[in-house]
């Protein structure tokens, strides 16, 4: 009886060491692959600087959507345990009460004014997409995922799949099929040019703009007290309870700057890209959960940096690799296999919390 | 474990649901059709009998949602028209028509859908649709099974028809003559012998992509680069930074309004595509690519294969449209004068074989209808004179070439020009 338990075993430990070399050689040819492409086919087709430079510039504004989306997944995440997958949509009514606000604007002439005016006008575009985001991300919460919270984790999970096709097909029956066409005001169309490198003034303003959202917001978590106690909910809710922390509040303050972040990032995807429609939030949806899950869930610094370097990769990836553009998503996607096989906690570790389920 | 297996199980329970939608429908079609051949002629499977009183349902699959909704709306609106046209002639011997419209969405999984759907339905005679050459594809196999016959207004792929598929028509023309016609008028007319190709990965656009891209190198051109971008795509700056260093002259687009919209739009933001022209397809000749692309379509060129209009028909029809949806035809999309042709050929193919029988019943025959719409000759359509060959192409008209001026089409070349 012990001698067949022991070689049993002896047997699964080396099943084990068997998978993880099996595993660490496949991640080996890849990586060799991954070389062997850019040297032979990538760098020998020889593109001038100038077009990594824009194609990395790409990536970044890209990275910059990515990563205010990323946020509120991580944010989420670290508080509750839970991968809010209606998040895209959150960024797409974001995107979409942009559209309307535009059009309400333009139709008072804003746009055409002296450009503080406009300046203005374009904030306050964005504060009302912002605005709408938050509205649905609170109701998200308490109606979709408070009462389910001390259900199985499983359980919340099919509650946000079912809200995200919830609001698309909502915003489709409301607002229609078609998409929305953001008309860009004189200010900020066209861009800047330097040598052969092109730099749209909606790319820089969202790359600006997300840069300066995250700071805000590592800011409010590290250094005040809502963040203290966010931080402290993170780490293990009942105890924070305990020591008078307002656990609802704080959870649907996380709710609220995660949606904010989202309503931000869809506004500026609407100036960048035109148009917004129902399922616009579906795709760069996914895209931040990626980059989120790449940074290492629940780690806010992770979530930047994840979301940065997807979309570098993204941009620059098929080119350097020598295939088509259109396998960017097989690239991004394969990324995040291959993260969750190699380094489940992501590059940047899980920081946030300790008390992972 | 029991979570587990309550997880197992909601699995299974989907899975089984999911395969009992897709799968039930054609097996269940697929007796009753080998019956129907086998049988004495009294049997009346092999045939569509409508009641005294009932309608004459004719399927509809029109691209409601997808990258297209307006025009499908457009060719919905048409073939609705069609309807009340031949209902208020009187229909046929006292019955009377109707459209039962499904939502296509321009895919080819839920054309399948949308088939079975119809596959299922004994009381389907006919269909009209799909408007997407994918969606159509999704249709083909299930309609030509069971023996429903279907005209399609808007799919342009070639590969629509063939000798192999007896069900299959259209009053719309094959892309094969608009990746030609595309082709000569980039090289001869625009003097082009460099561009870059992209298309959407549909099998329409792709289709359409590489029936030009042949075209370009038969002419001895050079075609750049032949990229892919996804429906529904929106940032195409990676893509076309990509074709912008090769150089082209001009940058050819199969696909739909949104994407060549935005394709264009993008291009001037493209070192080395600022000033290059751009040049897309019947799938962009519409608002919402003139809306997506804004300012950046001017100068574009957009192909579209156009019916031979006539004018008092079209005047007609423009004017009950306008009446019964408050909008010109041509707002919504290019293909609603296919989509009239299509119901008006099906109900001339349906009135040439339909027989009331002793207890007043309308009998159709499925097969006789099928090869009836092959044997139209000589129908006069709102797109020209109308007649089906051994393959079920029914297209009339020619490839018109347009280039954008001053926010709208204006016919530069082609089809109903000298």
């Amino acid at each position: 009886m012990a001698p067949s338990r022991l070689t049993a075993q002896a047997a699964g430990v080396n099943g084990k060491t068997a998978l993880r070399f099996l595993l660490r050689a496949f991640g080996a040819a890849i990586l060799v692959l991954v070389i062997w492409r850019v040297t032979t086919v990538g760098l020998a087709e020889g593109y001038p600087a100038s077009f990594w430079i824009s194609q990395a510039l790409n990536g970044l504004v890209l990275g910059g959507v990515y990563a205010l989306v990323a946020l509120g997944y991580t944010l989420v995440y670290g508080i509750l345990f839970m991968i809010n997958f209606a998040h895209g949509e959150v960024m797409m009514i974001g995107g979409i009460a942009g559209f309307f606000a535009l059009q309400f604007s333009q139709s008072r002439g804003w746009l055409e004014g002296p450009w503080p005016v406009v300046v203005v006008a374009l904030l306050l575009i964005m504060l009302f997409g912002m605005a709408a985001s938050v509205l649905i991300g609170i109701t998200l919460e308490r109606l979709a995922y408070r009462p389910l919270r001390q259900a199985p984790r499983l359980v919340p999970l099919i509650s946000a799949i079912g809200a995200s096709l919830f609001l698309q097909y909502s915003v489709l029956l409301i607002f229609g099929v078609s998409p929305h066409s953001y008309r860009k005001p004189a200010l900020i169309s066209g861009g800047m040019r330097m040598g052969d490198v092109f730099i749209p003034y909606t790319g820089a303003i969202i790359f600006i703009t997300s840069i300066l959202l995250m700071l805000a917001l590592y800011f409010i978590i590290q250094r005040t007290k809502l963040g203290r106690a966010m931080r402290a909910v993170a780490e293990d809710r009942a105890t924070a309870s305990l020591m008078g922390v307002d656990v609802n509040a704080v959870i649907v303050i996380t709710f609220m700057l995660g949606s904010a972040l989202a309503g931000a990032a869809g506004v500026m995807l609407g100036f960048h890209n035109t148009v917004v429609k129902f399922n616009s939030g579906f795709v760069p949806g996914l895209k931040a959960f990626t980059a989120a899950v790449l940074g290492g869930i629940g780690n806010i610094p992770g979530a930047m940096f994840g979301a940065l370097i997807l979309g570098l990769i993204e941009a620059i990836g098929p080119s350097a690799l020598g295939i088509p553009t259109e396998y960017k998503d097989v690239i991004a996607f394969t990324l995040l296999v291959l993260i969750l096989i190699f380094r489940p906690t992501g590059l940047f570790g899980e920081v946030l919390s300790e008390k992972k389920a | 474990m029991p979570k587990k297996l309550r997880i197992a199980a909601l699995f299974a329970v989907t899975l089984l649901l999911l395969s009992a939608c897709v799968a039930a429908p054609p097996a269940a079609e697929t007796p009753s059709e080998e019956a129907s051949m086998e049988e004495a002629p009294a049997d009346m499977s092999g045939k569509v009998v409508i009641a005294s009183g009932g309608t004459i349902r004719i399927g509809g699959s029109f691209a409601l949602t997808g990258p297209i909704p307006d025009p499908g709306l457009n060719i919905r609106h048409g073939a609705e028209i069609a309807i009340d046209d031949l209902n208020g002639a009187g229909g046929l011997e006292g019955f009377m028509f109707e459209l039962v419209a499904e939502d296509g969405a321009c895919d080819g999984t839920q054309g399948t859908n949308v088939g079975n759907k119809f596959a299922a339905d004994e009381t389907i005679v006919a269909v009209t649709g799909g408007t997407c050459s994918g969606e159509t594809f999704g249709l083909v196999p299930i309609l030509q099974e069971a023996r429903i016959p279907f005209v399609s207004p808007s799919a342009t792929n070639p590969d629509i028809t063939s000798p192999d598929c007896d069900v299959c028509n259209r009053v719309a023309l094959s892309d094969a003559l608009q990746g030609a016609t595309d082709a000569d008028f980039v090289m001869s007319d625009l003097g082009f012998t460099k561009v870059a190709v992209v298309h959407d990965n549909s099998d329409y656009g792709k289709g359409l992509a590489e029936i030009f891209q042949s075209n370009v190198t038969d002419m001895g051109g050079e075609v750049s680069s032949f990229e892919g971008v996804q429906v529904g795509d929106t940032d195409f700056r990676a893509m076309l930074a990509r074709v912008g260093a090769d150089g082209p002259q001009a940058v050819f687009f199969g696909g739909y309004s949104t994407e060549a919209g935005l394709i264009a739009q993008q291009m001037t933001e493209t070192p080395g595509l600022e000033e290059t022209a751009f040049m897309s397809v019947d799938g962009a000749y519409t608002q919402q690519y003139l809306e997506a692309a804004g300012d950046a379509a001017e100068g574009t060129y957009v192909s579209f294969v156009a019916g031979a209009d006539s004018e008092e028909m079209n005047a007609d029809f423009d004017a009950k449209y306008v009446e019964k949806y408050g909008v010109s035809p041509d707002d919504l999309g290019p293909f609603h004068s296919q989509s009239y042709d299509s119901v008006k050929l099906i109900a001339a193919a349906i009135m040439a074989v339909a027989t009331v029988d002793d207890s007043g019943n309308l009998v159709i025959d499925r097969e006789e209808l099928i090869s009836a719409i092959r044997s139209v000759d000589a129908f006069e359509g709102l797109t020209g004179t109308i007649k089906c060959d051994s393959i079920g192409e029914c297209g009339a008209g020619g490839v018109q070439i347009f280039q954008v001026a001053e926010g709208a089409f204006d016919q530069v070349s082609g089809f109903g020009m000298e």
